[in-house]
């Protein structure tokens, strides 16, 4: 069983805001691009040295350059703009709507600096991250494509040429963060045939579901050619924990509630755990908070990474 | 003003002036007193009244000097909610998102001296500003209660005192805000029912103001919240959810958004007024109130002061224009 994360880590704590502080000046034209960088630079080495320090097995870069999910890609994509502010789901946090204006293409590279930046700091097993094509088509404004299905291939197109910009620098494992697609059950369908091109692109994916119960779409998504399968078994009411056999993919289980500042006790994460191997065997078994760690203060957001390790380690038998 | 038509009002909140904001931020850094940065409140207060009376707004609101966050003033006077550290927004923007950490209580009324001291400023009605019970819990962490309609019902408990005690006051409006009613559509009644329990014993009108989201999932569901008037935005949306109300009879009166809050420049009077002429398709002169599409705090003093200006005078060419259809059908009876 490995510990994971999913998504963004908070961006700065109350006692370091040097992020906030760059991000102003920088706004105010006191601080040049090279000089936020630096500093962007540095707040990535914080977000991986921390959970790194914690113990968590299999980390990403915490995000630290992503203003919103959809940022990165809608900043760096030709056919995308950023238009107005919108609420991110159910939360009370904010994304740049993309605005589609022509074809979308990219060059690849969109995260490949970012990426071998993270892997020079990192000490453990370092995975990447991409927005899921239909996360990224249902939340954008299309003023060019003829139809959810059509923007959601082209969008899934651009994003495994990501992947594969990727895989050439080294990723063996890449988040597809799609809410959406347990938002909106109904798209199942286009969501499927849009993460199989990213399959194509070679590099093992982790569909990572998240904000809404899995429930309806669970035989569904033992269907997807992916690697892993993320599902919240503890924000929601939820039955996923009784089925989880019907998948048939490593199975990522969001445990610690991320948009909660309530600590789970061990023992409730340990009888989660328990019930989950009930069901699958502890090789096909990751552990993780139920979404990215952003939406708690950083505080928080540490307390939960260590509940998290302690109960995975306790369940596992190994002392913490 | 009783029987003015299209009675002009904004959403709450006004840019605050910088002397303010500097004496907020001292104030934070333990530099400023308590009573020295409330005489900077009243007096910026003051000014907000006048600006409003000279730009001839309607119906006033305090401008919300005193406040910061709509949640966070709230959680800073209830017993059981603690101020957890700080949470991202957007962009480079962070809050201290409050934590419901025991049952809440309210120990004293919260906004009842602002409302006495702004209403005595003006002889214009002066509105009571809460937050909804709904949109207290979606925003803050919830530690306390089992489940979030447990914490909905506390919550309406301590607004509904707070909303009696305005209108005890002299409040004529009351406005509950729920922005966050459409977070998740499927709760929507849970909204409803703690803002039944708010709303239950007034006689003031009661508004409640809806921005940023998919209304249209708690379209037409939403006509049950047991308030008089809904105050929505409609400019950033591009007028797209009147729409809903050719399928489904919009009931309440309505306070349309007619300028958009989040971009430094104010549509042209021409096209605010066209906004009134697309809502005067669905809702009756008596009972549609232009206004901006959500509070000004974000903006300046000076471009506040721009928005409402334009609300203002395109509200008067409508006004002239509906008088000038009324004048001749009089004349041939």
């Amino acid at each position: 069983m490995k510990t994971t994360v999913i998504g963004a880590y908070p961006k700065i704590s109350d006692e370091h805001q040097d992020l906030r502080r760059a991000l102003h000046r920088h706004d105010r034209g006191e601080l040049d691009a090279d000089g936020l960088a630096g500093v962007l630079n540095e707040s990535t080495r914080w977000a991986i040295g921390e959970l790194d320090w914690v113990g968590v097995d299999v980390i990403n870069d915490g995000q630290v350059r992503w203003d919103d999910m959809l940022a990165p890609f809608a900043r760096a994509w030709e056919g995308c703009d950023r238009g107005p502010l919108e609420r991110f789901y159910d939360n009370n946090t904010y994304f740049r709507q993309p605005v589609i204006s022509g074809p979308i293409t990219t060059d690849g590279k969109t995260l490949v600096r970012d990426f071998e930046f993270a892997r020079g700091v990192a000490r453990g097993q370092l995975k990447a991250a991409v927005c899921g094509p239909l996360t990224f088509a249902t939340l954008a404004e299309d003023r060019h494509y003829r139809s959810l299905e059509d923007r959601t291939l082209a969008v899934a197109d651009a994003i495994a040429a990501e992947i594969r910009g990727l895989g050439a620098a080294g990723a063996t494992l890449v988040d597809v963060e799609e809410p959406a697609l347990v938002a909106h059950p109904e798209h199942f369908a286009i969501a499927r045939a849009a993460i199989e091109r990213l399959a194509a692109a070679g590099v093992p994916l982790a569909l990572q579901t998240y904000f809404f119960p899995a429930d309806p779409l669970l035989d569904a998504l033992a269907a997807f050619p992916v690697a892993q399968i993320g599902v919240d078994v503890r924000s929601r009411e939820t039955h996923v924990l009784d089925k989880l056999n019907t998948l048939r993919q490593t199975v990522v289980l969001g445990i610690v509630d991320a948009r909660n500042t309530r600590v789970e006790t061990e023992r409730e994460l340990v009888g989660l755990i328990e019930a989950a191997l009930k069901r699958i065997p502890a090789e096909y078994l990751w552990l993780a908070p139920t979404t990215g760690l952003e939406y708690l203060p950083h505080d928080v957001a540490v307390q939960k990474l260590r509940a998290l390790v302690t109960a995975a380690h306790a369940a596992g038998g190994v002392k913490a | 003003m009783s029987d003015q038509v299209l009675l002009t009002t904004t959403v709450g909140s006004f840019g605050k002036p910088d002397y303010l904001q500097k004496a907020r931020n001292a104030n934070a850094r333990g530099k400023l007193g308590e009573t020295e940065l409330t005489e900077l409140e009243r007096r910026a207060t003051e000014e907000w009244i006048r600006r409003q009376e000279r730009l001839d707004l309607d119906i006033l609101v305090d401008g919300e000097m005193y406040r910061g966050d709509m949640v966070a003033y709230f959680a800073e006077r209830l017993e059981g909610f603690r101020l957890g550290g700080l949470v991202r927004s957007y962009g480079n923007r962070y809050y201290h998102k409050p934590i419901i950490a025991s049952p809440v209580r309210r120990p004293k009324p919260m906004t009842v001296e602002w409302f006495r001291f702004t209403q005595s400023l003006t002889d214009r009605p002066v509105k009571g500003m809460l937050t909804g019970p709904y949109t207290l819990l979606d925003w803050s962490y919830n530690e306390a209660y089992r489940t979030r309609r447990d914490a909905a019902l506390a919550l309406a408990e301590v607004v509904r005192q707070e909303a009696e005690d305005l209108q005890a006051a002299g409040a004529r409006y009351i406005q509950i805000d729920e922005p966050a009613i459409h977070a998740r559509p499927e709760e929507i009644d849970i909204a409803i029912e703690a803002m039944g329990v708010v709303t239950q014993n007034l006689t003031a009108k009661t508004i409640s103001h809806i921005c940023y989201g998919d209304f249209a999932a708690i379209y037409p569901k939403v006509l049950e919240l047991p308030v008089d008037q809904l105050d929505l935005a409609m400019a950033n949306y591009g007028y797209r959810w009147l729409k809903l109300f050719d399928r489904d009879r919009f009931t309440k009166e309505l306070a349309i958004g007619i300028v958009d809050v989040h971009s430094h420049e104010t549509e042209s009077v021409a096209t605010a007024a066209e906004g009134i002429r697309k809502g005067l398709r669905y809702v009756s002169k008596e009972r549609l109130l232009p206004h901006p599409d959500c509070g000004l705090k974000t903006r300046t003093v000076e471009e506040s002061e721009e928005k409402c200006r334009v609300v203002v005078e395109a509200t008067k060419v409508v006004r002239t224009e509906l008088a000038r259809q009324a004048t001749p059908a009089k004349t041939a009876r």
